[in-house]
C-alpha cells in the first residue's frame, strides 16, 4: 500500500486515489514528426525501470490532481508534489 | 466479537456546497456564515452553522434543516457572483454517528485514515473512505460522524450493522 502525499491533505492511503497514468511527452506537431514518431506518441506510454512521473487523482478525498515520481523497482515515491514531504 | 458502540442514521441537515476563493465567499456571504476555516480539513462554527474546509477553494456549510430556507435566502445561490458557486446539497448525503468506547475500533474497520486524536484533531473534518466509498468524516461528542452519498445510505447502514454485531 502506497501512502501518497496530497498537497492539501498530506499523506493518504493509495485506496483514496485513482491512478491517472504516467505523464507522457508533450504533444508534438503532427506535421513536423515522422509517422513512426507520431504513432509512438499516440500509443507508447512511458514504462521505465526506475523513476516514472505519474498522475494521481485524490478522488475519494479533496479531488485534487497531483503528480509524483515513483520508482517502479522499489515502489518508493522519490519526488512528491511541491511543498509535501 | 461485539463492540461497545452505538450507531445512528441521522436525518437531513441543511448543506450548501461552496466553491471559490475564500475572500470572494466571505464577501458574498457576509455574516451568514461563520469565519471560514484557514487550514484544509478543519471546521469552524458559529451558532448552529458549521463550515467544513474540504478541498482546494471548496467548503461545505452545514446547519439544522429548519435553517435551510433562511440560509438559502441569505446566500442567494441563484444570483451569486460568477467567481463563486453556491449549491444546496442537503439531500445528497446520509449522515451516520458512531459513538461509544469502541467507536475508534469500528471506524478502523471501515476507514484507512488514522483517526487517533493525535492525527485527527477535534476540529478535523475530511473526505476519505468508509467501506470503500467516498465519505466525509468528522468527530462528534463521544465518537465520530460520517456522511456518504445518500443512495448508499441503506447499504452502509447494513454494513455497520454487520460490523458491530
Amino acid at each position: 500500500m502506497l501512502l501518497i502525499p496530497c498537497p492539501l491533505c498530506g499523506k493518504r492511503s493509495e485506496s483514496e486515489f485513482i491512478h491517472g497514468g504516467p505523464v507522457g511527452a508533450d504533444r508534438p506537431d503532427p506535421n513536423a514528426v515522422s509517422d513512426a514518431e507520431w504513432v509512438d506518441y499516440l500509443t507508447v506510454a512511458p514504462n521505465p525501470l526506475g523513476p516514472v512521473q505519474e498522475k494521481w487523482w485524490h478522488a475519494r478525498g479533496c479531488g485534487e490532481w497531483l503528480t509524483i515520481w515513483r520508482d517502479t523497482r522499489t515502489h518508493d515515491i522519490v519526488e512528491a508534489p511541491d511543498g509535501i514531504k | 466479537m461485539s463492540y461497545d458502540v452505538t450507531f445512528q442514521r441521522r436525518g437531513l441537515d441543511a448543506l450548501f456546497d461552496l466553491k471559490g476563493r475564500a475572500g470572494a465567499i466571505r464577501g458574498w456571504a457576509g455574516d451568514t456564515l461563520p469565519q471560514l476555516p484557514d487550514r484544509p480539513n478543519t471546521r469552524s462554527s458559529g451558532g448552529e452553522v458549521e463550515v467544513y474546509y474540504v478541498g482546494c477553494d471548496h467548503w461545505l456549510a452545514r446547519a439544522p434543516l429548519d435553517q435551510e430556507e433562511m440560509l438559502e435566502a441569505q446566500l442567494q445561490p441563484a444570483t451569486c457572483p460568477v467567481e463563486i458557486s453556491i449549491v444546496r446539497v442537503s439531500d445528497t448525503l446520509s449522515f451516520f454517528r458512531v459513538t461509544g468506547p469502541d467507536a475508534p475500533e469500528v471506524m478502523a474497520i471501515a476507514c484507512p485514515l488514522d483517526l487517533h486524536e493525535a492525527a485527527f484533531a477535534v476540529d478535523a473534518v475530511t473526505y476519505t473512505e468508509m467501506f470503500g466509498l467516498k465519505a466525509l468524516v468528522l468527530r462528534c461528542t463521544g465518537g465520530f460522524e460520517f456522511a456518504v452519498e445518500q443512495s448508499f445510505g441503506d447499504m452502509v447502514e447494513d454494513y455497520l450493522t454487520r460490523a458491530t454485531v
